[in-house]
């Protein structure tokens, strides 16, 4: 019979097989009755005769059973018959059932949580084809290490390495994206702004991605004399145009040039994140006579080529590198060398070390969760011994009783799993949007997939394994005839893998203190962060990037009088305390530069931050004077070249003199393409306090603040102290600025505030809430766990307290007794958990700031958490046990 | 000789049996004493697992008669592939006495 035939044949057996039963039932019946009858007729009695005819036929049951076994089938009525009476028996206990489901759902939910951030982001992190093949490269000053090197060109440079490169099979560059390089877009009504990414025209064929509308920009589109086009992002076409598929081929007025819209990519494809993309031309001529292009800077990327590895890539680009040093020796250090990463390399990092030690701290949850259910398990297999042992003296063979319990292992599993994948869905739902920003790629999702799924099913299976290791070997070990006997209670009963089960709980108590220690430590990097001197209040102070339109401001007198009337204005609002220009709000600095001071030599590099302001630029930041004087309307009028300096500068620069009246020579401006700044000093005129300029986790370097209005070249912003909330006063700021010229943009407005809350802060806060969120379930599983460990232990002495009560214990004495075991348990928990913690928290050293990895104050706090949470566990057994009636106990045997 | 051979014998007699005609379970035990001489013992509920084995195997079939006594019972007959079976059975049997024969007679 045919696969198919025979698989009917098994189902209808299975349909029928209480049919079949009577049908076997009746066959042996009239065996029996026959046989019975002939030995009557033979002259037999009819007892005799029945007695004789069964003792011929042999055990009917067991001949029953083989029969049925023939039937091929017994394995799924065995399965089936095991579900349901595993399910009967979780439904009995509910307690219990209700305890591990619970804590194994919270373990596999957690776990796919993260798994599913690991996926999204670093497995399966770009739409692009083949990203493992998309490669930056960096060229590193060899006398300046630890910095990160130059990665950005001008566009001639980077057709350069192009054409002479032997790694990549195309290259692509660009700039702007997020922040940079906003474009006007004049709607009817108004001005909005995208944000541009300015790319070679080669970008989408370079990435192998073809649109989700219309069509891709090519080289072809940046021909001379080819209408002007450009690409939207999916993002911007189902935000603001509602995904209209009618928009595109329209014209758009973007900075001035009529633009058609050729198409829109795919949700996945964010390259440089910006709203659109705008191609420009590869060909030399065409960027030598476009004054935009032959000044632009671009970030390059190359698909290598199959079977380049990013080293082998490195040392090609690395000989490229000194042919053109020769080509653009300003560009170039004396002593350099090009390094290569793939661009998961470069762009996964930050989200790397964020994410490990969240899975760190997952696993140890998860750990705490199946250590939790093996003792529950271990708990319940030991209270049904006695069931287990009846059965097996029926006949039942060890794998039939095996396989029941698994079975209902795999009920607890089952229904675990359900619910950790609910609560997973819920997680990721949560917890996503909490993730800071520009932790991970714009192109990355976190949600819940297939893989992410089987992953939940792969961790269920991995913790119903583990959880169900202790009582199996339970099962394996021990005689029939002691676990008859024996009541599961009493003087020495059930006390064997007494050891198992302190083993599970010691695990489990240790395992929670190492999360805890992490959670502490995250909690006390926060709160470094969060108390420390940044030298100037961030709260009620707004910064914003003026966008000039072109040609209209560029020399220092028109930016100053521009300022000049923006200021007056802006300082009439009831609400703005004080206004000025600056380049970069702190904790940042505008330019950095080496140093020449006339007089000192040094071997070393000596540079500076410079800030280009006005001379409000000290009271909207808070800074007095500490010696000398601040720079003055009239300082910034003219254009003086004065400076003033900040404390870290004078004492590293000028330890033994007084720098008031020094003179001090930026080097960087020697480059600036403004020839009135060629060769300038400045003459330092006072001395600030520090204000942090290298973002929040490093000391203030020097710096030097001078006026703006020395040059006319480059963009500037404003900085605006305010009495009341920023963001109400924001879109005032905005009209403000519009009332003086319509056509400034202002753009990154906001309050300084809220900035450094999402690049500074939220990382460490995001680090420490999940880590805080893990500790505390660890820790209610670990009083659950303690607790049940207790409740079983005093169940089994009831009949030794009852005893020690007749013989006139007090309360109290029993209390202490009960205490003390846990108070053991707890003790060597702690011990375990403190040597664990010190050798694991060196792993999350990194992201720790203001506090060592073995911080005792941390550790002292945890132990006592601990300590205070396990007596509390003990204490609800502990208070049973005083409570039993010597009576009842000494009753039971 | 193992299990398996006397599991063989056995369903090589009931296939011999089921030759002549069709009978239930307690005929063909009846029959096995019958012509053997009660020289086979054996338990009379070892058949049953037998047959319901050679049945799953389609070697035989059944259907429910009733009997000369007038209850109901099930009657087992030969089909085609049990005839088939039989033949090989009955091949296999006289390979093994053979050979066995032999070696005693000159071992």
């Amino acid at each position: 019979m045919s696969l198919i035939g025979k698989s009917f044949k098994k189902l209808r057996l299975l349909l029928q097989h209480g049919a079949l039963d009577a049908e076997l039932s009746e066959e042996v019946r009239f065996h029996l009755e026959t046989k019975t009858r002939d030995y009557m007729v033979a002259g037999m009695a009819p007892r005799a005769a029945r007695e004789a005819a069964l003792r011929d036929f042999g055990c009917v049951e067991q001949m029953k059973e083989e029969c049925r076994d023939m039937r091929g089938t017994q394995w799924i009525e065995n399965l089936w018959q095991d579900l349901r009476y595993g399910i009967r028996m979780l439904a009995k206990d509910r307690k219990f059932t209700a305890l591990a489901v619970v804590a194994l759902a919270l373990g596999i939910g957690s776990a796919t949580v993260i798994f599913s951030a690991i996926h999204g982001v670093i497995l399966n992190t770009f739409g692009y084809d083949k990203p493992s093949q998309i490669v930056s490269f960096a060229i590193h000053d060899s006398s300046r290490s630890g910095e990160d090197g130059r990665e950005g060109m001008s566009l001639p440079e980077f057709l350069d390495y192009r054409d002479r490169n032997n790694v990549f099979q195309d290259m692509t560059g660009g700039f702007g994206g997020f922040g940079a390089a906003p474009v006007l877009y004049s709607t009817g009504q108004g001005t909005t702004e995208f944000s541009a990414w300015y790319t070679t025209a080669n970008l989408f064929q370079f990435m192998g991605t073809p649109a989700l509308v219309g069509r891709i920009a090519t080289p072809d589109d940046t021909k001379p004399g080819a209408p002007p086009v450009f690409v939207m992002t999916y993002k911007l076409w189902h935000d603001q145009f509602n995904s209209d598929p009618a928009v595109v081929g329209k014209s758009f007025t973007l900075n001035g040039v009529l633009r058609t819209l050729v198409g829109v990519m795919p949700p996945r494809f964010r390259w440089g994140w910006p709203d659109i993309w705008i191609p420009f031309p590869m060909d030399r001529n065409q960027i030598s006579s476009d004054p935009n292009l032959k000044e632009a800077g671009v970030w390059p990327v190359g698909r290598l080529k199959p079977g380049i590895t990013p080293e082998v890539a490195a040392a090609d680009l690395n000989v490229v590198a000194h042919q053109l040093a020769k080509v653009y020796p300003d560009q170039y250090p004396k002593q350099f060398r090009v390094t290569a990463h793939t661009l998961a390399d470069r762009v996964l990092t930050p989200f790397k070390t964020l994410i490990y030690p969240l899975a760190g701290a997952v696993g140890l949850l998860v750990l705490i969760a199946c250590s939790n259910v093996a003792n529950l398990l271990l708990a319940r297999a030991t209270a049904r011994d006695r069931e287990i042992a009846v059965r097996a003296s029926l006949g039942a063979s060890r794998v039939r009783l095996i396989s029941q319990l698994l079975t209902e292992g795999l009920v607890l599993a089952i229904v675990a799993c359900l619910a950790g994948c609910l609560l997973a869905w819920v997680g990721i739902r949560k917890v996503v949007p909490l993730v800071p920003y520009n932790t991970f790629p714009q192109e990355a999702v976190i949600d819940m997939n297939p893989v992410v799924l089987l992953f939940g099913l792969g961790v269920t299976l991995l913790t119903t394994v583990l959880s169900g290791l202790a009582p199996a070997i339970h099962s394996m070990r021990g005689e029939l005839q002691s676990r008859l006997t024996r009541t599961g209670k009493g003087a020495g009963g059930g006390f064997r893998h007494g050891k198992l089960r302190s083993f599970l709980v010691v695990t489990e108590i240790a395992l929670s203190m190492v999360l805890l220690t992490g959670a502490g430590l995250m909690m006390r990097t926060f709160y470094a962060l969060d108390r420390l001197a940044l030298g100037f209040s961030p709260q009620r102070l707004v910064s914003a990037e003026l966008n000039l339109p072109k040609g209209v401001y560029d020399t220092a007198l028109e930016k100053n009088n521009l300022f000049r009337q923006l200021f007056e204005r802006l300082n009439a609002l009831p609400g703005v305390v004080s206004t000025s220009v600056s380049l970069v709000a702190p904790p940042y600095a505008g330019v950095g530069s080496d140093l020449t001071i006339p007089g000192k030599v040094h071997s070393d590099t000596w540079n500076t931050a410079i800030e280009l302001c006005s001379e409000g630029y000290f009271k909207t930041l808070g800074l007095s004077i500490l010696r000398g004087r601040l720079l003055s309307e009239s300082d910034v009028a003219s254009g003086r070249h004065v400076a003033v300096i900040n404390q870290v500068f004078a004492n590293k620069y000028f330890p033994n003199d007084n720098p008031i009246g020094q003179r001090i020579k930026f080097n960087i401006l020697d480059q600036v393409p403004d020839p009135g700044l060629k060769d300038i000093y400045f003459e330092i005129v006072g001395v600030v306090p520090d204000v942090l300029n290298r973002g929040l986790q490093r000391p203030a370097g020097p710096e030097a603040y001078i006026p703006h209005t020395i040059t006319g070249f480059g963009d500037r912003s404003i900085l605006v102290r305010t009495a009341v909330p920023p963001a109400a006063l924001l879109p005032t700021i905005r009209n403000q600025v519009w009332a003086v010229d319509p056509n400034i943009a202002l753009t990154n407005a906001g309050s300084v505030e809220d900035s450094l809350r999402k690049s500074d802060y939220a990382e460490p806060e995001f680090l420490l809430v999940l880590f805080a969120a893990f500790a505390a379930i660890g820790l209610l599983l670990v009083v659950i766990g303690i607790f049940s460990v207790m409740a079983y232990t005093v169940s089994l002495q009831t009949h030794e307290i009852g005893v020690r009560m007749a013989l006139g214990a007090q309360p109290d004495n029993i209390l202490s007794m009960v205490l003390k075991k846990g108070a053991a348990l707890i003790a060597v928990g702690l011990v375990v958990g403190v040597g664990m913690s010190l050798v694991l928290t060196r792993l999350i050293k990194s992201r720790l700031w203001g506090v060592s990895a073995n911080d005792p104050w941390t550790f002292t706090g945890v132990a006592a958490v601990v300590i205070a949470a396990g007596l509390v566990a003990c204490l609800v057994p502990a208070r049973r046990a005083t409570r039993v009636d010597p009576l009842v106990a000494l009753r039971y045997e | 000789m193992g299990k398996d051979s006397l599991q063989g014998a056995l369903d090589l007699l009931v296939l011999k049996i089921l030759q002549r005609g069709p009978s239930h379970g307690y005929g063909l035990v009846q029959r096995i004493q019958q012509i053997s001489g009660d020289a086979l013992q054996v338990q009379e509920g070892s058949l049953y697992p037998a047959l319901h084995r050679m049945e799953q195997a389609d070697w035989i079939a059944s259907e429910w008669r009733s009997s000369e006594n007038g209850r109901r019972a099930k009657y087992y007959k030969l089909t085609a592939a049990g005839r088939h079976q039989l033949e090989r059975e009955q091949e296999n049997w006289s390979r093994v006495t053979g050979a066995v024969a032999k070696v005693l007679r000159f071992a």
